[in-house]
């Protein structure tokens, strides 16, 4: 990279001193039903935020069908024993609330946030969501032929195909390897399914409770014990599935979507979880690397030669196996160069430490950037929710700064060289194969699929 | 819930740059933001896009602080930065550590006062915005729909109609001279609010303010070219094709009467009846009772942010199986119903604890990791188009006072098909058959 000699001027003021960083009290409690409650005190404004969570997903219910447990969240909120799905829409209105039910790869979870005003009523609909979903046929039909036409469109998406491409490479037969359902297997959900998934799933043993904002935490938990006091059931048996192969050797997979103006890279190896040892290691690698605006891949291949938009790598952590990824939709004759690069910087940082002062500069952005959460009752919510479904230290928001900053050139590189897996990296490009091919075919072998996951060649 | 009392300091400095100060000490972080009044409605004709080609120049170095400084200095601070175009304003906004406050004005002190940027800078980021373009738009199903699809369709007057993201045509004709003549137009300190919240105190923020920004030299009144539509009597209709989705779409836009009038505040509660959610008069018919329609959203986005003329826009994706004149006539039914028999009281009162309700999330929600762009964006178009950033404690005030009969009125008087626009997006043949 030509890099331009970059000086900073002397009139740059310094930093004045820091204040102190102080995460609020985490208020935990367990009912006698085994359902966890975390509560934390945000006073920001008059609202409060919630998430009901339970410890399982789609991976788990992998055996009734890829994303049934999705479905099963997407139902959950449109009928239940006690009202229709029109009078559950009006009364969450009628109280300034909003509500989503969904379900990722490893929990399901019943988001919501509401004016602190009416905090009881909309936990009791949570409530009712939770334990009396009726699953009625009609919207079940609904729902499922929604769903259909949103798996085609999402397979008219670059950066779909490609996220979908590289979780089948590094995981294969595990469930992490399928992100969504085919036409086909949308069409074989079974109602019955669902309601399995529902009554397994949706037990206050299996589920955790945060409550973040507005409220007086011990009312509150008084509140919390009135509501879902009475609420019955067991945690699921835990599903065991074959650890997946790691992909040796770089390999190209090439996704043809005919007529694509642009290329959407997608490359990524296995990685850990955040609860390895290595985790804060591997997130200050990846902000040098492509996880900030300042980081190496962005000034190289955006700052300084103008082949994307947005580059950036990131760390994905699945509660069992994490992966490192790097991504980039570029212009459609600099596949090869952009490429090129991606794995310059990366072989880079495998090979020199870097230079104190940027490291102290990335040290600085991880700590900085980690205590904006602090500021919203959304921020809170979130940095919270990852420390319980983790299942991580009670101290680690506040010892993360200190962690990052303990850090060296030499942690870097052996973190570097242990999980920027250059020499494996999968490679995923989705754009049109008469125009990306040759440029693709020099970093590997190569297989081509159609949007639909056929293979092509 | 009781009155918003948000804490707001504001001044104006003798070279015209307003600025305003809300402080809030519950974390140890500051937000900063300065936003011009320009944004693409009026930028030059002939240089479609230029006011966020413009935007990105403004990353590319200053007098003291030279390409990638900016950016280098704001993530080594521990804090984030972004910018973005709208109709009406640009911003630049950045939430750091609290003890990197100086630093972030002098930042935006010196860009303010003396870009400096070259032709290969200029080079760069038109490339970069090449491909911005693509990834939200030329290579993205419905990229673009319908908010760049509608407003050619919407529109008479250039400034409302042309392509806001710029035709590569006019990207590549933008030369350094356009740079320099736009900055030093509208990029003036008396054209400008800096905006600081979060961990301040008031009187600091006065005082650095002061010392960073206080001489740079005002400039003359910028020219505005006038955004005024002529009067629009008759229905307008346009098709888009979609290259890669699958199902037909459309978007249907209704003129938005004069911001803060009464009309506006009935009209926004309208839009709520209509467009609030899975509770939404037209969710419920088109998408859950109907079940015409696929997926069904709109509403009139970012109500506070717009000084010029607006569309309330409802975006439906159908399935194949009905035709676009069978979808649009369920979308009329909703209207006429709405029309003749209004809203009841019960539902005005639901509307009105959910708008609150939205509106006090509006100030805290985040952008890029920002904590409260909201309440920044709002006090800055309050300053900027009302000169009045005090509003944000009392403008709910007005919706709150809408009666149903007002509600009833102004979807009679607005949601009319001479008012209104259709953009079409339908697949073409090849997209429509690979899906299949």
């Amino acid at each position: 990279m030509a890099t331009r000699a970059v000086e900073v001027n002397s009139a740059v003021p310094a930093l004045s001193a820091e204040r102190q960083v102080t995460w609020p009290k985490r208020q935990k409690a367990r009912l006698s039903n085994g359902l966890e409650v975390i509560l934390v005190e945000s006073h920001t404004i008059p609202k409060f935020h919630g998430e009901l969570f339970f410890r399982s997903g789609n991976a788990a219910a992998i055996d009734r069908g890829p994303g049934v447990a999705e479905m099963t969240a997407t139902l959950v909120r449109t009928g239940t024993t006690k009202r229709a799905s029109r009078q559950i829409e009006e009364d969450l209105r009628r109280i300034g609330a909003d509500l989503a039910s969904s379900a990722g790869s490893d929990t399901s979870a019943i988001s919501f946030a509401g004016l602190s005003d009416f905090a009881e009523p909309l936990l009791g609909m949570v409530n009712e969501l939770a334990r009396d979903a009726a699953f009625p046929e009609a919207e079940f039909e609904r729902e499922r032929r929604q769903k259909l036409e949103e798996v085609k469109l999402d397979r008219t998406q670059p950066g779909f195909l490609a996220g979908e491409r590289l979780r089948k490479v590094l995981f294969g037969a595990h469930p992490y390897g399928v992100v969504s359902p085919s036409e086909a297997q949308v069409a074989a959900y079974k109602r019955d399914d669902l309601l399995g998934v529902y009554r397994d799933f949706y037990t206050p043993e299996n589920g955790m409770l945060l409550l973040v904002g507005d409220f007086q935490p011990d009312a509150m938990l008084k509140s919390v014990e009135k509501v879902f006091g009475a609420w019955q059931g067991k945690k699921p048996l835990s599903s065991v599935f074959a650890a997946p192969a790691n992909p040796r050797g770089r390999r190209v997979h090439l996704v043809h979507l005919p007529g694509a103006v642009q290329t959407q890279i997608l490359a990524g190896c296995h990685a850990i979880t955040r609860k390895h040892p290595d985790w804060v290691k591997l997130g200050l690698t990846n902000s040098l690397y492509g996880g900030a605006f300042n980081s190496r891949l962005v000034m190289n291949i955006r700052e300084d030669k103008g082949y994307t938009y947005s580059p950036r790598s990131g760390v994905n952590p699945l509660r069992q196996y994490g992966y490192f990824s790097v991504s980039a939709a570029v212009r459609n004759d600099v596949v090869a160069a952009s490429l090129t690069e991606i794995f310059y910087e990366m072989d880079k940082l495998r090979s020199l430490p870097v230079p104190e002062a940027e490291l102290a500069d990335a040290q600085n952005y991880l700590s900085g950037v980690f205590s904006m959460g602090l500021a919203t009752q959304n921020g809170l919510l979130s940095q919270i929710a990852v420390v319980a479904l983790n299942e991580l230290p009670e101290d680690y928001l506040e010892t993360y700064r200190q962690k990052v900053r303990a850090i060296t050139p030499t942690d870097l590189l052996e973190t570097a060289r242990k999980y920027l897996d250059s020499a494996n990296m999968q490679i995923v490009v989705v754009g049109d194969r008469a125009q990306i091919e040759s440029q693709a075919a020099l970093f590997g072998d190569l297989e081509v699929y159609d949007a639909q996951g056929k293979r092509l060649g | 819930m009781k009155q918003l009392q948000i804490a707001i300091e504001s001044t104006t400095l003798a070279n015209g740059l307003k600025v305003v100060i809300a402080p809030d000490t519950t974390a140890p972080v500051v937000t900063v933001g300065v936003y011009y009044k320009i944004g693409f409605r009026l930028e030059p004709r002939g240089r479609s896009g230029f006011a966020h080609l413009f935007e990105h120049m403004m990353f590319q170095g200053s007098a003291n602080a030279s390409k990638t400084q900016h950016i280098k200095l704001i993530n080594s601070s521990g804090g984030v930065l972004n910018g973005s175009t709208h109709y009406d304003v640009t911003n630049y906004y950045e939430a750091v550590p609290s003890n990197a406050l100086e630093r972030v004005l002098w930042l935006e002190a010196d860009r303010m006062r003396a870009l400096k940027v070259d032709d290969e800078n200029l080079r760069n980021q038109r490339d970069v915005v090449k491909e911005e373009v693509r990834v939200n738009v030329l290579n993205q199903p419905y990229g673009g729909f319908p908010w760049l699809d509608l407003p050619p369709v919407a529109f008479r007057n250039w400034a409302n109609s042309h392509n806001f993201y710029g035709d590569f045509t006019d990207l590549d004709a933008a030369d350094l001279a356009d740079v320099f003549t736009f900055f030093k137009t509208y990029y003036v300190p008396n054209n400008a609010v800096l905006l600081i919240l979060g961990d301040v105190k008031p009187e600091e923020g006065f005082a650095l303010a002061k010392k960073l920004f206080a001489d740079i030299p005002a400039g003359p009144t910028p020219p505005f070219a006038d955004p005024t539509e002529p009067e629009q009597n008759e229905e307008r209709r346009g098709n888009v094709e979609e290259k890669f989705g699958t199902l037909p779409a459309m978007a249907i836009g209704y003129v938005v009467p004069k911001r803060r009038t009464a009309d506006w505040c009935a009209m926004a509660l309208l839009d709520q009846a209509l467009h609030g959610g899975r509770a939404g008069k037209l969710y419920r018919e088109l998408v859950l009772e109907k079940q015409v329609a696929v997926e069904l959203d709109g509403g009139i986005d970012d109500i506070f942010g717009y000084n010029g003329p607006t569309q309330m826009v409802t975006r439906i994706m159908h399935k194949p199986e009905y035709s676009s004149e069978q979808t649009l006539a369920a979308f009329d039914e909703v209207i006429r119903e709405i029309q003749e028999n209004g809203i009841s009281e019960d539902e005005l009162a639901q509307l009105k604890v959910k708008w609150q309700s939205d509106f006090v999330s509006l100030l805290e929600s985040g952008h890029g990791g920002m904590p409260r762009y909201g309440l920044m964006h709002l006090l800055a178009c309050f300053t900027l188009f009302d000169n009045e950033p005090q509003l944000v404690n009392s403008i709910l005030d007005g919706f709150l006072a809408v009666k149903r009969e007002e509600v009833q009125a102004a979807a009679r008087k607005y949601l009319v098909k001479e008012k209104r626009a259709i953009v079409f997006r339908t697949p073409t043949a090849s997209s429509a058959k690979e899906a299949a």
